[in-house]
């Protein structure tokens, strides 16, 4: 395949420093970049030369998720299973990323989201700065947190994950870093210095380049006043709850004590959002915590592809119309409302597939992992 | 993978190509050892997880875990959930893994407040909401699930749970009627109201109508006076009674103008809101003990307590104010039964519970025997992984197999238990009974091989094997002696065929119809192809029940000419009575297993079931010791059945992986040996 300039690669000594390159659509992920990335992932592995890989992006965004609207086009032009192969692709990235044998440093410099979280997060070091915006967003859209989401959302301290998972809400730099997804907060002047050391660094070593990522960090980012990370207890009493139903009448049982501003965009959030969407999500991330990252992915994949057929709902494609192409921010979810989503159809999207062309995802084979990917399994 | 051969050649490729690098590096820098030195082991072992190097899942492992847990899946993984989530749950990083387990280094007294916060937080998180307004089969199995998803992270959490719930709130439900409901469910769903279950005495335990405290009934005041009227009435093992239960139901003879009418329930007030004892209430503590320090034991002494007269449990018989006795049972012994009979759910959940942790105990100890080596079998070859020993096997794949086939007899039961009728409560109550026993004695059976399957590992208590059997010892004997049980359903069985008899109609019921045919006919000589057959396993294991039951009604009716009491007839002949209650049991859980069996379509999954229901057979008649004893086996056979094990063993071993993963429980509730114990134990963590 021909070297896209999607993808840029520097190269130092023993560094190699990725950097998404597609600023105008926010580094959003082509199948393209997709291709590109596993490629040199795989290629890297093998090379004994290289010993560190960075991952960064161009312009204002690190990456703004997988090109969905691109997924959309594919598959009005001609069949879900177009789609299916974009996010067999993506997952299988993931998930080699989340079981990568050599160290992985993400620069988080802007937006972090959907995708671009799944070619992030299953790394090693994840480094946030002062201008960093991370959500799953994908319930507004009609999708469910996937690459891998069920995974790492489910193992955030307490009801953390199915608070962020299903509100798609903005975290920032130093919310990222107390909930876990991040390693490291730099500031953002700091992060060329700290490209810079790594690079002259050289080393593969994780405590090396933790001490030195440590060097420049802000061990201790203030969180802003009315951060949500100070809800906590509040999260964790409705987010625990079984059904995304019971969630909403809890947090409506606390608006009542104790209304503000949070917990009423909490609460339009979860009514803004897909039904069905919620439903999924919500035992996905269940599901994920009880399983490894390998297990996720498989299942995340049964239920995209069938979000992807269309034939239980159609709120993915009508999502991407209201806020990706028509932009008018009205979708219209069917079914409406969340009774009308019975547990056997959200059985539907967690089965295998009845196609005889369809088949389970396959996660690439792994050996001689090192043990903090061990443990992901 | 060819497993049946004693050499090391399951190891992965990637191991040897591994350790030939090795190897080769070794001999370029010019390091070598002797080539013959098979005590010097060469590099540094890594782990290598058993997800890697084992063969997939020749089956749907998710189906398995349905055909375990069936419709009850979501609510067991919710309560996971919960549990996983709560730092009151201990969470602890090993190995790059977080694992929750109590800490059992804490004092007795830390041990029960924690159980009690997890309580309050499990049930601040609504997972108790509608504990007691959850109806039919599904609300009963929802109650089932719950209980047995808390025992898996720990038995004092389950145990203190369940006689909360399922003893306090049970006898409620079932002994109390309208007046109780109204009263009591609400407060006992909230915990304002905390129950115990003060059945147990120091002088009596399995037989309840034995115990000494004693009921009077004040018409003047309308209340009923209970009194410990000698040591030895004491209440004694009372869940709850230490520090925090505030209610209790009491058990006692009732006496009415001078008659003992027999064993009622009451309902007692043994502390107030702030956690003081009540007047006329003495309370010490059962003290530590070898397991199950979570829960407060405790013992209740009653001195002259007045209570109202609507606190007795008035399902079966009431006291009319005036004070006379009224019951539409006559008969003392029939009235008893029907009174304990809705409390069976104790040993349906126990049954279940030891199944749970059967699961976790053979989880950890296969995961561990298929990343652990011992001993290299040539030199300059990877050691052998422990699994790949045919002794190994032997003593692990056996019990796995017995697992299963023990499960969905457990699920059997639950299902009988849920769908109870008036009529079918005999037979819950002798398949309960029966049940409880074999699942329990299988259990701490299985933690005894798996501690010693893991070695030194086994003992450390973060490795669970070893600890859960001072954890789970108590399921032997509570809620009925095992062996106790198993002679009752001797008598059971005995009871059934002479009705049967007596009314000159065929046996009906419990499984017994086989007896109505002729006797199957075993074979002379058997084959491997033989003992796999559905047909030469039902024959056996009927042969024998229909054997032992006839010797036992000729035992009985012997000492019964010679004018032996019934009571002196049955200590008598316990011997045989314990084989046929074993033989009984047997016959049950294959039968459940066929039936199980026979709602898979043929597959990778129906081989795998089939190839355990031999095993399970075979085992039973490899270790049983009366299919010779009473000639069910020649001895040209036996040494048949042996040789089949050993085959049956190196068939199973490839599943063996899948197998306990299909179990589904969380890699949370297993331990660090069963997952990287190379790095649970490096330096680095110390």
């Amino acid at each position: 395949m021909a070297p896209t300039n999607q993808v840029l690669i520097k190269e130092s000594s023993n560094v190699r420093t990725i950097i998404l390159n597609r600023p105008k659509q926010l580094n959003a992920l082509s199948l393209e970049m997709i291709s590109r990335l596993s490629e040199v992932f795989h290629l890297y592995e093998e090379d004994p030369n290289v010993k560190l890989i960075i991952m960064k992006g161009e312009g204002r965004a690190f990456c703004a998720g997988g090109d969905v609207s691109a997924v959309v086009n594919d598959i009005n032009k001609g069949s879900w299973k177009l789609g299916a192969n974009f996010f067999s692709k993506e997952f299988a990235l993931n998930y080699f990323l989340a079981t990568y044998t050599k160290p992985q440093v993400s620069l988080l410099r802007g937006i972090v989201m959907g995708g671009g979280a799944g070619v992030s997060i299953h790394g090693r070091f994840r480094v946030v700065t002062d201008n960093t915006v991370f959500a799953m967003p994908e319930t507004a859209l009609g999708l469910f947190p996937d690459v891998g989401a069920s995974y790492y959302l489910s193992r955030l301290h307490g009801f953390f994950g199915e608070y962020v998972g299903l509100t798609g809400a903005r975290l920032d730099g130093a919310e990222m870093l107390a909930c876990g997804l991040a390693t490291h907060f730099v500031p953002l002047e700091k992060l060329s210095l700290l490209e810079d050391a790594l690079c002259k660094a050289n080393s593969g070593d994780p405590k090396i380049i933790s001490n030195i990522i440590n060097k420049f960090s802000n061990k201790n980012p203030k969180l802003k006043e009315k951060s949500q990370y100070f809800r906590l207890k509040t999260i964790d009493r409705c987010f625990s709850r079984r059904t995304v139903e019971e969630i909403i009448s809890a947090l409506e049982k606390e608006a009542d004590k104790n209304m503000d501003d949070w917990i009423s965009w909490t609460i339009q959030s979860l009514k803004k959002a897909s039904p069905t969407s919620l439903k999924i999500s919500l035992r996905s991330i269940r599901e994920g915590r009880l399983q490894g990252v390998g297990q996720c992915l498989t299942r995340e994949y049964r239920m995209v592809c069938t979000v992807m057929r269309g034939e239980f709902s159609r709120d993915f494609f009508e999502g991407c119309r209201a806020l990706l192409l028509d932009k008018d921010k009205n979708p219209k979810w069917k079914p409406s409302k969340l009774e009308l989503v019975s547990n056997d159809m959200v059985d539907r999207y967690f089965a295998a597939l009845d196609d005889k062309d369809w088949e389970d995802l396959k996660l690439p084979a792994r050996s001689n992992l090192p043990s903090y990917a061990i443990s992901k399994l | 993978m060819d497993s049946s051969s004693p050499s090391p050649s399951s190891s992965s490729s990637m191991d040897r190509v591994n350790f030939r690098t090795q190897v080769l590096t070794r001999h370029l820098q010019n390091n070598q050892t002797p080539a013959t030195d098979l005590l010097h082991t060469a590099p540094c072992l890594n782990y290598s997880p058993p997800e890697l190097s084992e063969p997939a899942a020749s089956f749907d492992t998710k189906s398995l875990r349905k055909l375990l847990d069936g419709q009850s899946i979501e609510d067991i993984d919710y309560i996971f959930n919960l549990m996983i989530q709560s730092k009151l749950f201990c969470p602890r990083e090993r190995g790059g893994k977080v694992f929750i387990a109590p800490d059992f280094n804490q004092s007795m007294e830390q041990q029960r407040e924690m159980t009690m916060r997890r309580i309050d937080y499990l049930r601040e998180q609504g997972a108790f909401d509608g504990w007691f307004s959850k109806k039919g089969p599904e609300g009963d199995l929802w109650r089932f699930a719950l209980a047995e998803s808390v025992s898996v992270y720990d038995h004092s959490l389950g145990i203190k749970l369940g006689v909360h719930f399922f003893l306090w709130g049970g006898a409620i439900r079932f002994m109390g009627t309208k007046r109780h409901h109204d009263k009591w469910f609400k407060p006992t769903e909230t915990y304002e109201v905390k129950g115990c279950f003060a059945m147990t005495e120091l002088g009596h335990g399995s037989n309840v109508r034995g115990i000494e405290t004693v009921t009077r009934y004040d018409a003047s005041t309308g209340e009923f006076i209970i009194n410990t009227p000698c040591e030895s009435a004491q209440k004694y093992w009372i869940g709850g009674a230490a520090n925090h239960a505030t209610h209790t139901v009491v058990f006692s003879q009732l006496e009415i103008n001078g008659v003992n009418q027999g064993v009622h329930a009451f309902i007692a007030q043994i502390r107030d809101g702030n956690g003081n004892i009540c007047p006329n209430i003495r309370i010490a503590d059962c003290g530590h003990k070898i397991g199950l320090n979570g829960v407060d034991n405790g013992r209740i002494w009653f001195d002259n307590l007045r209570i109202p007269r609507e606190n007795l449990l008035n399902s079966v018989a009431d006291v009319s104010p005036d004070g006379q006795y009224l019951s539409a049972i006559k008969d003392p012994d029939q009235r008893f039964a029907a009174f304990l009979a809705p409390l069976t759910s104790g040993r349906v959940t126990i049954a279940a519970s030891a199944m749970n942790t059967t699961k976790v105990g053979l989880a950890i100890a296969i995961r561990y025997s298929l990343s652990r080596r011992a001993f290299s079998i040539r030199p300059n070859e990877p050691e052998v992984l422990l699994l790949d020993y045919p002794s190994h096997q032997r003593r692990l794949l056996p019990l796995l197999a017995k697992t299963y086939a023990l499960s969905f007899a457990s699920n059997y039961l639950k299902m009988m238990y849920v769908k109870r009728t008036p009529e079918s409560i005999k037979t819950v109550h002798v398949v309960s009974s029966a049940l409880k026993a074999v699942l329990t004695w299988h259990c701490m059976r299985t933690l005894q091989e798996c501690r010693e399957a893991c070695g030194g590992q086994g003992l450390k208590t973060e490795n669970h094997v070893g600890h859960l059997k001072s954890e789970y010892d108590v399921q032997l004997t509570f809620e009925g002696d095992n062996n106790v049980l198993m002679q009752q359903i001797s008598k059971a069985l005995l009871a059934e065929f002479l009705a049967a008899k007596k009314r000159n109609k065929p046996i009906k019921g419990l499984g017994l119809e086989h007896l109505n045919k002729p006797a199957p006919i075993i074979p002379t000589h058997l084959t491997s192809s033989t003992l796999r057959t559905t047909q030469f396993q039902t024959d056996i294991f009927c042969i024998r029940e229909r054997d032992l039951l006839h010797r036992f009604v000729t035992e009985v009716s012997q000492y019964q000419a010679q004018g032996e009491s019934k009571e002196h007839t049955f200590t008598v002949t316990y011997q045989t009575a314990e084989d046929l209650g074993r033989a009984f049991s047997d016959r049950l859980v294959l039968q459940t297993y066929l039936d199980v069996e026979a709602t898979i379509p043929a597959g990778p999954l129906k081989s795998v079931l089939s190839l355990m229901r031999s095993m399970y057979t075979t085992i039973v008649l490899d270790e049983d010791a009366s299919f010779l004893r009473y000639g069910y086996l020649s001895t040209d056979n036996a040494a048949v059945v042996r040789k089949e094990v050993l085959k049956l063993c190196s068939e199973l071993r490839p599943h063996a992986l899948s197998l306990v993963s299909s179990f589904g429980i969380p890699d949370a509730f297993l331990a660090p040996i069963a997952f990287n114990w190379v790095d649970a134990n490096a330096w680095s963590s110390v």
